[in-house]
């Protein structure tokens, strides 16, 4: 301890971690305002292909849209504080005189510097830590999307203030950092307290989410961090005593050394998990442990980095931070949300899952919250998924052509109703292809393309219990700057689902209740093509006219296919 | 700092815990149960095909199958046209879940008989039978209050209505759920609640002043069979317990305890009514209330039961009869 303290650069530095600000600024405004505005117009045409009869019920034309525009003030009233409000004001297309007008607060934060040392910022907060303690995976995103859909899911991405796997959430949040003369280069710590969800002073309880971080920078080669974060009901707020806990901990560590030409980077992150109630003797104690290491190679010479891989996470490890879907499968869908004569709920398709904001979350969920096998069925909860083991690999190729290729081989720790275990296998490909370099033109024109296959298979000596499930996916961009600032835009998805699955109920301690067998033949694909005009790198308008296709070959849903042709108008400011 | 050291350190933390056990469980119901098709593994059998209740001996059946299911099993007496189910939900059938130690569901009680046991499964078409003879039935275990088969006893005191249709007295007959007799109560008293009564003093069975039950309330039992006449107004059966908390041989209501149990008899044929000591409460006009002696529910002071007959007076005719009111230790009685 007297060594450090010798060592201790008396003058603590304070390390920015984000540099939105510059609040040493001299000569900067004191108000600015930021924001952004989008207009959207849409025209749907749902087409079903009930096989009873012809769907005389539902209305199948339905047209809609809105224009918002997000107004921020920021406000530096000395060069250590920062308040930052913004409203938002939204008006539904055919409410005239106001009556679909809502007016909103959309974010609202106040952050700065105590005494030259520790940084804060109170309200709005986007949070992460490790993939295993807080963060927001995007599961079930696809990896290769065309531009034309990167523009649908873009304004979900706006909407839900996803950035980098943060998690939107409200609370407070500070840090401060010291740097050493010896040994040590700098230590940063963090802290954070936010509201998951308030009372209802009744049955509700307070439920919070704190969380810390050490991070202990050795050298420029090594670095070791401890992360701890907890999610706890507070006591008193309701009558019942009962509380929940959840506490997650974990130490990881990275190293990176240079070996000739090429860099060596070691990652490595261990942890465990408690997840409890306090007082209620059906709820379970479930308490487990993950491992994650990674080695990569980068060879600059090649443009290639390598990544091999190793996963295991306990089938009783809990999360809450880093185990919260950003899609909620249980939502319906903006449009059509009931089809065919019977009006049964239409099935989430592809373009749902693409472009419906209201399907996401913009903040964790404190229960575990239901997946979908037919968009994700191996890791739907990404490397947190609880009860994995296995390695992975991944390689990159990035020059003019921007490609990867990634496998998994992944295995069940603990069998789901048998004791034979489920096994798991990902190949992934993407290619950014910029055919323009290729073919001499003076024009961009960009190929995209990728695959996806993910395997699933039990093998039992009970043939009840066999899984045969196979996802494959497959998409295609295409976007032509067919003159300065003006792109045409194309774009393709497939994806097939087929096989047999059991899909697990769970109850509210997580523990599974039934297993109800499914079978799949469903084809699903969206075809879209448009054009996007850029007046400034933030402010475009596109038109864009797609076609989603919704075919199950078992019957188990009505077939349909929604048509739609939409023009987005898009700033930022 | 060693960096070697640190990388080693790494990397044993990451492989050293990744090293699990191997778990011989499963995470939820079993798949291979609520999936695979039914298959009987082993048959279904009883371990003795003739039986002597009445010297301790029982009926293990077995059977086991591939998945667990429900199952019921019905045994009928060829004479008695007694019943008795066993359910479970299970893959095995064992002394575990399926022991006949000679009790009935539906009265009367077996006799010495031939039976025939019958398993069914739910959602499975075949049934398994096998045949019983029980040689001696079962004893009753406990402190008999009354079986009326020698009529209503000396030293109990039986008041009825000058009603119409009265009928307060033991019959012989066929319907007749435990021996040959039981109590009959019917008639139609148009003024009062009460159609008939019988108190059954401790006294009457010896000269102790209190009944020979356990100090401890939880393990005294009381059970009765009460019939319920299909087609007639409500009965209600009242079952008042007197202590004689002092011990002088009278029951002083004002300042000793009485617990009551009032039953509404709103089935049609024999049921077994059971309920523990220490359940009981005392009732003003079926209304709970503090008992008015030390408040403390003691079997080996209860010095009086009475049973009382009632009946809405607005309603008319009302019936019901009462067979086999016994005391038992730890549990309810298994006739």
């Amino acid at each position: 301890m007297k060594r450090i303290n010798k060592n201790l650069n008396y003058n603590l530095v304070i390390l920015l971690l984000c540099s939105s600000l510059n609040l040493f600024a001299q000569k900067e405004k004191k108000v600015t305002f930021i924001g952004g505005a989008r207009s959207i117009m849409t025209n749907n045409n749902l087409v079903v292909n009930d096989t009873l009869a012809s769907d005389t019920t539902t209305a199948k034309r339905n047209t809609g849209g809105y224009a918002l525009i997000d107004l921020g003030v920021n406000i530096k009233p000395n060069k250590n504080t920062e308040i930052m409000g913004m409203f938002r004001i939204r008006n539904g297309f055919g409410g005239f005189w106001g009556s679909a007008v809502t007016f909103d607060v959309r974010q609202i934060y106040m952050k700065g510097i105590v005494a030259n040392t520790i940084r804060y910022q109170l309200g709005d907060l986007n949070l992460k830590q490790t993939p295993f303690t807080l963060y927001n995976h995007h599961a079930d995103a696809i990896d290769s999307l065309p531009t034309i859909f990167n523009l649908q899911r873009n304004i979900v991405n706006y909407e839900k203030f996803y950035m980098n796997n943060t998690w939107r959430m409200q609370g407070a949040n500070v840090d401060f950092g010291l740097t050493f003369k010896d040994y040590i280069k700098e230590v940063n710590f963090t802290g954070f307290i936010t509201r998951l969800n308030a009372t209802n002073f009744s049955n509700v309880p307070e439920r919070l989410m704190s969380g810390a971080v050490i991070d202990v920078m050795q050298s420029k080669k090594i670095r070791i961090g401890y992360n701890v974060n907890s999610v706890f009901d507070v006591l008193g707020t309701v009558k019942d005593s009962n509380v929940f806990k959840n506490n997650v901990q974990s130490l990881d560590a990275k190293f990176n050394t240079k070996i000739g030409q090429q860099i060596l980077t070691l990652k490595g992150e261990v942890g465990n998990s408690n997840y409890k109630y306090s007082l209620d003797t059906l709820a379970p104690n479930l308490k487990d442990y993950f491992a994650h290491a990674t080695a990569t190679i980068t060879l600059p010479k090649y443009f290639l980095n390598a990544t091999v891989g190793y996963l295991n996470v306990g089938s009783e490890y809990r999360s809450i931070g880093a185990q919260s879907k950003d899609i909620n499968y249980n939502a319906l869908p903006a449009y059509y949300d009931r089809y065919t004569n019977a009006q049964s709920v239409r099935p989430l398709g592809l373009m749902d899952v693409i472009s419906n904001d209201n399907l996401y979350n913009r903040t964790l969920n404190s229960k575990l919250m239901t997946t979908n096998n037919v968009f994700n069925n191996a890791m739907p909860y990404g490397l947190a998924t609880f009860n994995r083991v296995g390695l992975y690999s991944t390689i990159q190729y990035k020059k003019d052509i921007d490609a990867s290729v990634s496998y998994y081989n992944l295995s069940e720790i603990k069998g789901q109703g048998t004791l034979a275990l489920r096994k798991f296998s990902i190949l992934k490909m993407n290619a950014m292809v910029p055919l323009n370099k290729f073919l001499n033109l003076k024009n961009k024109l960009e190929f995209q393309v990728g695959g996806m296959l993910q395997n699933t298979n039990r093998n039992s000596d009970s043939l009840v219990e066999n899984v045969r499930f196979k996802n494959t996916q497959a998409t295609v961009g295409i976007r032509y700057e067919l003159f300065k600032d003006f792109d045409l835009l194309a774009g393709y998805i497939l994806q097939n689902t087929k096989g047999d699955e059991f899909i697990a109920d769970r109850n509210d301690y997580t523990e599974v209740t039934y297993y109800n067998q499914q079978k799949y033949n469903l084809k699903q694909q969206i075809k879209a093509f448009g054009f996007r005009y850029n007046f400034t790198p933030k402010i475009y308008i596109s038109a864009i006219y797609q076609q989603g296709e919704y075919i199950d070959a078992l019957r188990l849903h009505a077939d349909y296919k929604i048509n739609q042709f939409g023009i987005i108008y898009n700033m930022l400011f | 700092m060693n960096k070697k050291l640190s990388i080693l350190l790494l990397l044993t933390a990451t492989f050293g815990v990744a090293c699990r056990k191997n778990t011989k469980d499963f995470d939820g119901p079993s798949i291979n149960d609520i999936y695979s098709s039914f298959k009987v593994l082993e048959t279904f059998k009883a371990d003795r095909d003739s039986v002597n209740f009445s010297s301790g001996q029982n009926v293990i059946f077995t059977a086991k199958f591939n998945k667990i299911v429900d199952w019921t099993i019905t045994i009928k007496g060829a004479v008695s046209k007694s019943t008795k189910e066993i359910k479970g939900t299970s893959k095995n059938i064992d002394a575990s879940n399926a022991t006949w130690n000679g009790s009935a569901t539906k009265f009367p009680v077996f006799t010495q008989e031939n039976c025939t046991v019958k398993l069914t499964i739910k959602d499975v078409a075949d049934t398994f039978s096998v045949a019983e003879k029980i040689v001696g039935t079962k004893k009753i275990v406990g402190f008999i209050v009354a079986d009326f088969e020698t009529g209503l006893k000396q030293g109990w005191t039986k008041f009825a209505q000058t009603g119409a249709n009265m009928d307060f007295q033991v019959k012989t007959d066929s319907l007749a759920p435990e021996g040959k007799k039981y109590l009959n109560m019917a008639g139609t008293v148009n003024w009062d609640w009460l159609i008939g009564l019988i108190d059954f003093p401790a006294t009457a069975y010896g000269t102790a002043k209190t009944f020979p039950l356990n100090t401890n309330p939880d393990a005294v039992y009381f059970n009765c069979l009460v019939y319920g006449v299909p087609n007639t107004n409500p009965s209600l059966v009242l079952f008042q317990f007197k202590e004689d908390e002092n011990a002088d041989g009278t029951i002083n209501a004002n300042n000793e305890d009485e617990y009551d149990y009032q039953v509404a008899v709103d089935w049609v044929g024999w049921k077994l009514i059971s309920i523990k000591y220490s359940d009981l409460t005392y009732l003003v006009n079926g209304v709970p209330a503090s008992p008015k002696g030390n408040g403390l529910r003691n079997p080996d002071k209860l010095g009086k039961i009475s049973m009382l007959h009632l009946a809405n007076p607005n309603d008319g005719f009302a019936s019901s009869k009462l067979d086999l009111m016994v005391f038992t230790e730890n549990g309810a009685l298994q006739p």
